[in-house]
């Protein structure tokens, strides 16, 4: 009677469990493949770095700034009314600057990286895989984790932690915009309300979360272009398999940060 | 069973077989090829020639059984292992395998770039002399997106020779080409090998045109190399299965899913034993 739905269960924590465990084996080859042997040109490939340094962050910073500026301006909008009604303005901007700074900033921007970088790395890594370009590399001695995977690795973790800092910037912008236009919060008191409450330790707070996220979004989503099978149905799986599992590990670094360093 | 020519190999497949879950794809394939010789790999469509082939460059791991390459073992080695020998080797795969990130002069530079050692100017004029003998001139700057599946194969081509490499293994070179081209395809891959004295592996679906080019033939049935001889006679191959199949009969006994096996009662020692 029960024998089918426990099987069904033991049958998915063993397709997670192999998930889990293909993505420890690639983040171990990505650090192996980090350690310096050679000078810095052979070591990693310079061209595909600038390359997706590019793609992946240039082209990403218009959909970050909106993002963030309206995160910024949500927060004043939440947090003003009460800080007014208290007469308590000069706690305005570090309501929103903490908020933001800390979780909304970092987590926002990097589920928005996720969407918009790490689906379009694995679908460009998955084609590459079923068009068998990724084994045209091995057979002609080229290592797809050195030429390929590294690369967009460090291209994400630096391209999500400048993009944050970006978006920290910008997200304080919309809540002093929103606070003067929306709620008539004067320029001097949300920024004497910033520079007085927020520490220097709330901004470096989400600098090492993106780190964390850049990190796991990007091996989430080389792992899974990699591993495809199955032609275009298994590119828009893989597609889908890395936005879940790059949103669950921001949420679940997210929260091991925030518990570790409090 | 062990099918081939003796003394320093340039491929030796021992005892090779390979299995996805519960589907035999290779069964216990023995394979030599001398260095310079050519051999043709035919066979019906999902009998296993690529993935022999994948199998025979270590990119993908057999089951059981050995492999070396060039004197070189490709079993369980990493990749960074594997490279010395790769670098050996040139490939052609079935479905062109073309990096979409390149040019057509960027995917046929690409080999010689990554390996070092040549100036620019050397590597850009290997390429534009490559690129001509293939009928590609002028066509350096499209990205492989824009080219025609003929096109694309010629460029798979210039990629798997340009750096004139010891063995080379064509995964249906002429596949999608049309008879005139296909022609002039296997003309310059037999003068590629008799400046280069190359090895060559070769799987094609095209077994007279592949006949006038390689000294031999092996016929891969059902996972198991059934039959290798001469590629002059394969028309006449005592194997009445590899008959059928190079002439295109429709009666035979591959028109006989499962009644036939190499080595049964039924049809004796004949498709193997016969021919070594």
């Amino acid at each position: 009677m029960f024998g089918e739905p426990i099987a069904s269960v033991g049958a998915g924590a063993r397709r997670v469990a192999q998930e889990v465990g293909g993505i420890l084996v690639m983040t171990g080859q990505v650090l192996r493949a980090l350690v310096p042997t050679k000078p810095f040109r052979d070591w990693i490939d310079t061209r595909e770095l600038w390359k997706n340094l590019y793609k992946m962050g240039n082209k990403s910073v218009p959909i970050i700034v909106l993002t963030a500026f309206f995160a910024g301006g949500l927060m004043t909008l939440q947090t003003g009314p009460f800080v007014k009604k208290l007469g308590a303005t000069s706690l305005a901007g570090w309501g929103a600057g903490y908020a933001v700074l800390r979780e909304i900033g970092p987590i926002l921007i990097g589920l928005m990286f996720s969407g918009r970088v790490g689906s379009n790395n694995t679908a460009e890594l998955a084609t590459m895989t079923v068009t068998e370009q990724l084994d045209g590399l091995r057979a002609l001695a080229i290592d797809p984790v050195r030429f390929l995977i590294v690369p967009r690795v460090l291209a994400m973790i630096i391209m999500l932690v400048a993009l944050t800092v970006i978006g920290d910037l910008v997200a304080l912008l919309g809540a002093s915009i929103v606070g003067r236009y929306m709620l008539q919060i004067d320029w001097p008191t949300m920024y004497y309300s910033f520079v007085d409450n927020l520490k220097p330790y709330d901004f470096l707070h989400g600098v090492y979360k993106s780190f964390a996220f850049g990190g796991a979004i990007a091996v989430a989503s080389c792992y899974f272009g990699v591993t495809v099978r199955g032609g275009a149905v298994g590119v828009g799986r893989a597609v889908n398999a890395s936005v879940v599992a790059s949103a669950v590990s921001i949420m679940l670094l997210d929260f091991f940060i925030t518990y570790l360093s409090a | 069973m062990s099918v081939g020519i003796t003394a320093a190999p340039a491929i030796r497949v021992a005892n090779v077989a390979k299995h996805y879950g519960h589907r035999t794809v290779l069964d216990d394939i023995s394979l030599e090829l001398a260095p310079g010789k050519r051999l043709g790999l035919i066979g019906p469509a999902a009998a296993g020639k690529s993935v022999l082939l994948k199998l025979i460059c270590g990119l993908e791991q057999p089951t059981s059984g050995d492999i070396s390459l060039l004197g070189t073992s490709v079993i369980g080695k990493r990749e960074s292992e594997l490279g010395e020998v790769r670098k050996r080797v040139g490939m052609l795969f079935q479905n062109y395998a073309l990096f979409d990130f390149l040019t057509v002069a960027g995917n046929v530079s690409f080999p010689l770039e990554q390996r070092g050692g040549l100036e620019s100017s050397i590597i850009a004029e290997r390429v534009a002399t490559r690129l001509r003998a293939v009928g590609l001139a002028g066509s350096e700057d499209k990205l492989t997106g824009e080219l025609s599946g003929g096109m694309k194969k010629r460029v798979g081509i210039a990629r798997a020779t340009v750096a004139d490499a010891e063995l080379v293994i064509y995964d249906e070179p002429t596949a999608g080409l049309d008879p005139v081209t296909t022609q002039k395809i296997y003309d310059l891959l037999a003068a590629d090998q008799q400046r280069t004295g190359a090895t060559v592996l070769a799987v094609s679906s095209d077994v007279a045109a592949l006949a006038q080019f390689v000294d031999e033939i092996a016929f891969l049935y059902r996972g198991t190399i059934l039959y290798r001889g001469p590629a002059a006679t394969i028309a006449d191959a005592p194997d009445p299965l590899v008959r059928q199949f190079v002439r295109g009969e429709l009666e035979g006994p591959l028109d006989e899913p499962g009644t036939y096996r190499p080595g049964s009662a039924a049809e004796g020692q004949r498709g193997v034993e016969d021919v070594r």
